[in-house]
């Protein structure tokens, strides 16, 4: 039977292996110091000083919220300034979804020295695995974050079912393809995506997109300062 | 295997002790954007040419032609694919989008953008979209380099819709063919306003670009155009060097003589650039001195200036340590030794055809594909046009022809521009019998 169509052991395993990863993540920045904001090799442009493009509205589509509730993403990306990213719980790619969790993680620790910001900016990890990634997956993802009331708001989401994904990843041309053997023709069991970060405003549009080998967290900090100063 | 580590824990210790290793893909084979993501480090099953259409050759109109290059394949050398676009408009240059989904193509005569899809059959792509009011957008003409940026292609153009001159600027797209927005060529501080190529160096926050010229004079006969004293005044001189993340120009640097492709080192830690000067044979290194102000110079000769050979295209080595020179004129592809890039060296040069133009590599740097046409009106004319496609096996000392495409005996066209492709990857979700899925193994989907 197909692993992603198995709804049993498999929580067990992919929560073992997000939390080697992100912990392998956390264990990188603190080594690096408390500032993971200072990492830039050159001086970049300082906000408000330059226009971020609307690149395409958000599209519209429903979401699992960590207990289950279905809601509309829309819910999640108006009325603040939205960083969202999609995951799966298994991905193990340095690159790609622990970058994206560690990212954000140091811009909420960032933040929290900001306390101006906190209510105005919200992040967002969706899964495009649903079948594997439960809203209780994302909840054990998400560990702490998931109830922290205190920092920036970190929303965890899944969606009911791939018809209800694609929608989502077509809208935000967020790419999901399939490693095929190139000598049998057969596809494997392993997803290739390129993973991307999306900055969304308060009026939902996505403004800027980061993909995880350049995802430099001063740049996306100076970024959602800009778009804070255009309200 | 040790029995007490389970398979999970074993591949996610496989992949942290991978970590050390692992350096941002800031890389292609060779020449793409470096957001350009699936990069081919093995071996290509496909080359994808963009080819001009021939009035009477044919059905006469501009297509994307598909080769299989894979030796183990029955298909080896063969054309597999074609799909016109049923016009002729002076097929030119392509470009992935960064997931590599789509393959943008422009025209540079009818300034229209042809996007295909080769995430769904990477050995038969389908044209999905066609924008044809760039002009009436941004009032630039000519679509030439398609540069991916995350979720975007940044388009650069080689001129305008008022006079047709080289004066011009890069169009912005979201990767679904959204227009987003225009940013002009600097015509102050010693700018001509002229555009090209473009090359992002994203760990610098640099973007450069380089100049050619107008459509009066890219679509004028060749012949009369360098007869013609005032017209060969009109090319660019220039390049670029931008602001990535405000899209502002900040210095222009003085590189006589079309300077045409862009490329930036692949090697990780290098944060210089070269370009080859068309009218002047040079080659020109673009870093930053001392102080930090980015800097162009001089530094090395192809060929014989005095003879313009004219380089039209330039390939570097995944480890930068080598560039691949196409000289148009004497049909010659030569080996720079890039070792030390304030001092290049030619260390090999053969004939590769009547007429070449442009040169890509595998990621490996063991296979080189070569093109013959350059633009409709500047190609030789008579025996000395002839239009291929030949891929040459590099050992090192010498290149070795493996096969030959004759695009006039397949009635084809002028082949010019050359993008790999690969069978590994389709999409995961799909359209079938007209109903979207989720594409779960060879046997099934998931509604």
């Amino acid at each position: 039977m197909d692993p992603r169509l198995r709804g049993d052991d498999t929580l067990g395993w992919q929560a073992v292996l997000a939390f080697v990863v992100l912990t392998f993540f956390s264990s990188i920045a603190a080594s690096q110091g408390t500032d993971p904001l200072k990492s830039l090799g050159f001086t970049p442009p300082k906000p408000g000083t330059y226009q971020l493009q609307h690149i395409m509205p958000v599209p519209e589509g429903t979401v699992l919220d960590v207990d289950g509730a279905e809601k509309s993403l829309q819910h999640f990306t108006r009325d603040k300034i939205t960083l969202l990213s999609f995951i799966y719980t298994s991905c193990a790619d340095p690159d790609g979804c622990p970058m994206a969790y560690q990212t954000f993680d140091d811009l909420k620790k960032h933040i929290v020295a900001k306390p101006e910001f906190t209510d105005k900016i919200r992040f967002v990890s969706l899964s495009f695995d649903p079948l594997r990634d439960t809203p209780e997956m994302m909840q054990h993802y998400g560990g702490s974050h998931v109830r922290d009331k205190q920092g920036v708001q970190w929303f965890f989401l899944t969606t009911p079912s791939p018809a209800a994904l694609e929608p989502l990843v077509d809208g935000f041309g967020q790419d999901v393809q399939i490693v095929v053997d190139k000598e049998t023709g057969r596809m494997s069991q392993e997803l290739s995506h390129v993973l991307k970060v999306f900055l969304i405003d308060a009026q939902g549009d996505v403004r800027e997109i980061y993909t995880t080998s350049f995802l430099l967290p001063q740049v996306v900090m100076n970024d959602i300062e800009t778009l804070l100063m255009e309200q | 295997m040790n029995p007490r580590i389970s398979q999970p824990i074993l591949a996610a210790s496989l992949a942290l002790a991978g970590l050390a290793f692992v350096a941002p893909s800031f890389a292609d084979e060779t020449c793409n954007s470096p957001y350009t993501t699936k990069l081919i480090k093995g071996q290509e099953d496909f080359v994808y040419v963009w080819t001009l259409g021939v009035e009477g050759l044919g059905d006469g109109h501009d297509k994307l032609v598909t080769i299989d290059v894979n030796p183990k394949s029955k298909q080896y050398g063969k054309v597999i694919a074609s799909h016109s676009v049923g016009e002729r408009g002076e097929a030119h240059h392509m470009g992935f989008t960064d997931d590599r989904r789509f393959l943008w193509a422009g025209g540079l005569d009818t300034s229209k953008i042809y996007i295909f899809d080769i995430a769904r059959n990477s050995a038969k792509p389908k044209l999905i979209k066609t924008i044809a009011n760039m002009g009436d957008k941004t009032g630039y003409v000519g679509p030439h380099t398609f540069y991916a940026m995350p979720g975007r292609m940044l388009v650069g153009a080689l001129s305008n819709t008022k006079d047709h001159g080289g004066v011009t600027g890069m169009a912005m797209y979201n990767n679904k063919g959204d227009f987003i927005a225009k940013y002009d060529m600097p015509t102050d501080n010693g700018g001509d306003g002229y555009g090209y190529d473009i090359g992002i160096n994203p760990g610098k926050n640099v973007l450069l670009t380089s100049s050619f010229t107008g459509w009066n004079n890219y679509m004028m006969d060749l012949g009369k155009l360098i007869k013609d004293g005032e017209a060969m005044k009109r090319f660019g001189n220039t390049m670029a060097v931008w602001d990535l993340k405000s899209m502002k120009a900040k210095k222009v640097l003085s590189v006589p003589g079309a300077p045409l492709e862009i490329r930036w080192s692949l090697k990780p830690g290098d944060n210089w650039a070269v370009t080859a000067s068309a009218l002047t044979s040079k080659i020109h290194l673009i870093k930053q001195d001392d102080k930090g102000e980015w800097q162009a110079k001089e530094v090395a000769t192809i060929g014989d200036p005095a003879k313009i050979p004219l380089p039209v295209d330039i390939s570097i080595t995944a480890d930068g340590k080598g560039l691949w020179v196409n000289t148009f004129m004497d049909g010659k592809t030569r080996y720079f030794d890039l070792s030390n890039p304030e001092a290049p060296t030619q260390t090999f040069e053969k004939v590769t055809g009547k007429q070449v133009n442009m040169v890509s590599q595998s990621w490996d740097g063991k296979r080189v594909y070569i093109t013959s046409s350059l633009l409709a009106n500047w190609d030789k004319k008579g025996e000395d046009n002839e239009q291929v496609v030949r891929a040459f096996n590099w050992d090192g000392k010498d290149l070795t022809m493996a096969f030959e495409v004759d695009f006039n005996k397949e009635k084809l066209g002028r082949a010019h521009h050359m993008k790999f492709g690969t069978k590994s990857l389709r999409t995961a979700f799909d359209e079938i019998d007209g109903e979207k899925v989720a594409v779960i193994n060879d046997a099934q989907t998931l509604k």
